[in-house]
């Protein structure tokens, strides 16, 4: 399982709303992508997903659980990677699996597993330093989904990446992701992407962020990005979100 | 080692200049002596050439016995001073990277020690002699090291520490660490850099705190004493065979601490 609610979250920092009265629900399984302006408190939302950030209004529910403290049944995975420079490729996918202080033989088969599903064999014992930035994502995605979670929060994972890779790893994710089904809250700028990878893309108003519009996107994997149905999706979507940019720019 | 012309180029110029010193220093000296060129207000006539430095860098090498008397070599003292440092060194490091963590990692901590810390690392090693000869049966020149070595690594192993990449805390959080973890898998590591910099300068200073010890705190073998007691008996090319000696080994250890640095931190960019 691995359901998020949200309800009615209000964020508040030194007298601004990042975001005000968000109502979200990630079903079960289901790949639900947040787009909105610059500053609408999309990356907000995911850190108190995280537990890493609190609401001061309203909560945060995974399973019927409220979200208090550190989500340790989550898997975040970071725009610039944030991988421990320090650790191997295998060390960083095992981090999470030995913190809970798993024995090393099935920390092994857990990190060789995730090794081999994001395409990264032959890298075992490479140090980040030493990947391309489309390596280093997959370590990032597979150190979240070592670990385990209920629930993928990802926070522009492919915001540095140049416009080919993004295509590819897009396609990656969704094949990594259809092996194995959790609960995705993918956070980006790009409504192409959004389009491409997702179940649901909520459209975030400007600054209080809150939930403007749900675009439900029905169109059977793998999507050609170039289909009339795409486009008019992409169409409507960035309507949607020029008018909230529009504010968002007019308000600064 | 060598790469590239360039780099080949540069070990040449390297080579020259050292020489080009000491023929200058030769020139000099019997310039000097010569009555031909004096800088005024100097006796540069008593400065021994570099020929003869080397005689007696040579001549002192080893330990000697003069009749019943016993003159350690420059080896023995070479070996006594570095066992000083690495000993006052070894006591700054156990301590000194607790202490930086604990400051960098708890805002309590830093208001508790902070103020301690900023006044005492800002009186030099020196002026701790005294008091080390006044309340230390033995191990002076030891402590004067500690006290030389442990504040920079104390302020390294702070700033290793705070300058760890917030993210990586946060990663660290959802994957599931405890405090207790990220301290021992996020902080260190991150800080071990930082840590290992900080040993570097430490013992940078810690030589040259040594060296004053052991000047002042007498015992018969050490460079610091060497030297003095060769001036004293007016052998001043051993003297400065002496000064030679002590800067060339304090070139050796920050040398090696760099190429330990490069072997342990094989991560950094």
């Amino acid at each position: 399982m691995g359901r998020l609610i949200l309800k009615g979250v209000t964020r508040k920092f030194n007298g601004f709303f990042a975001v005000s009265g968000v109502n979200l629900e990630v079903a079960d399984g289901e790949f639900v992508c947040l787009l909105g302006p610059s500053g609408c408190g999309k990356t907000t939302l995911l850190r108190m997903a995280a537990g890493l950030d609190a609401p001061t209004d309203g909560e945060l529910l995974l399973d019927d659980n409220k979200i208090e403290g550190v989500n340790k049944e989550c898997g975040f995975v970071f725009q610039e990677y944030v991988l421990f420079p320090w650790r191997t490729v295998k060390g960083n996918i095992e981090f999470g699996p030995e913190v809970k202080g798993m024995q090393k033989e099935e920390r092994e088969r857990i990190s060789q597993h995730y090794i081999d599903l994001v395409g990264l064999k032959g890298f075992e014992n490479h140090y980040p330093h030493e990947l391309s930035g489309g390596m280093k994502q997959r370590v990032g995605i597979a150190r979240a989904y070592a670990n385990n979670p209920k629930l993928l929060l990802m926070d522009e994972p492919f915001g540095a990446l140049d416009a080919q890779t993004r295509n590819l790893m897009q396609g990656e994710l969704l094949r990594i992701w259809e092996n194995e089904h959790i609960s995705a809250l993918f956070v980006t700028h790009s409504v192409d992407e959004a389009v491409y990878l997702a179940d649901r893309v909520v459209v975030l108003s400007a600054r209080p962020g809150t939930v403007k519009e749900i675009f439900d996107i029905t169109l059977p994997r793998p999507r050609v990005r170039t289909s009339p149905e795409a486009n008019a999706l992409r169409d409507a979507i960035l309507k949607s979100l020029g008018a909230e940019i529009k504010r968002a720019a007019g308000k600064v | 080692m060598i790469k590239n012309d360039s780099e080949r180029k540069g070990l040449i110029i390297n080579i020259l200049s050292l020489i080009g010193f000491i023929i200058f220093w030769h020139i000099l000296i019997v310039l000097a002596r010569e009555h031909i060129f004096n800088i005024p207000f100097m006796r540069l006539k008593d400065i021994p050439t570099p020929l003869e430095t080397w005689n007696a860098l040579v001549g002192s090498m080893f330990t000697q016995t003069y009749g019943p008397g016993l003159t350690y070599g420059i080896i023995d003292h070479i070996r006594a001073s570095l066992v000083r440092v690495v000993q006052g060194g070894a006591m700054a490091f156990i301590i000194g990277v607790p202490v930086g963590i604990g400051i960098g990692y708890s805002r309590l901590i830093h208001n508790i020690l902070n103020p301690i810390i900023e006044i005492v690392r800002n009186m030099p090693p020196m002026a701790w002699i005294p008091l080390a000869i006044f309340i230390l049966v033995t191990g002076g020149s030891i402590f004067i090291v500690f006290i030389g070595v442990v504040f920079p690594i104390i302020l390294n192993t702070i700033y290793g520490v705070r300058s760890t990449d917030a993210r990586l805390i946060d990663a660290a959080r959802t994957l599931g660490a405890s405090q207790v973890q990220i301290v021992a898998k996020v902080l260190i590591p991150s800080a071990f850099p930082s840590i290992i910099a900080g040993l570097r300068i430490g013992f940078g200073v810690g030589w040259m705190a040594i060296v004053a010890a052991e000047m002042v705190i007498r015992s018969p073998v050490g460079l610091g004493y060497f030297i003095w007691n060769m001036g004293d008996l007016g052998r001043y090319a051993e003297m400065v065979a002496g000064m030679i000696v002590i800067g060339v080994v304090g070139y050796i250890m920050n040398i090696s601490i760099l190429l330990l640095e490069k072997r342990l931190i094989k991560w950094v960019d």
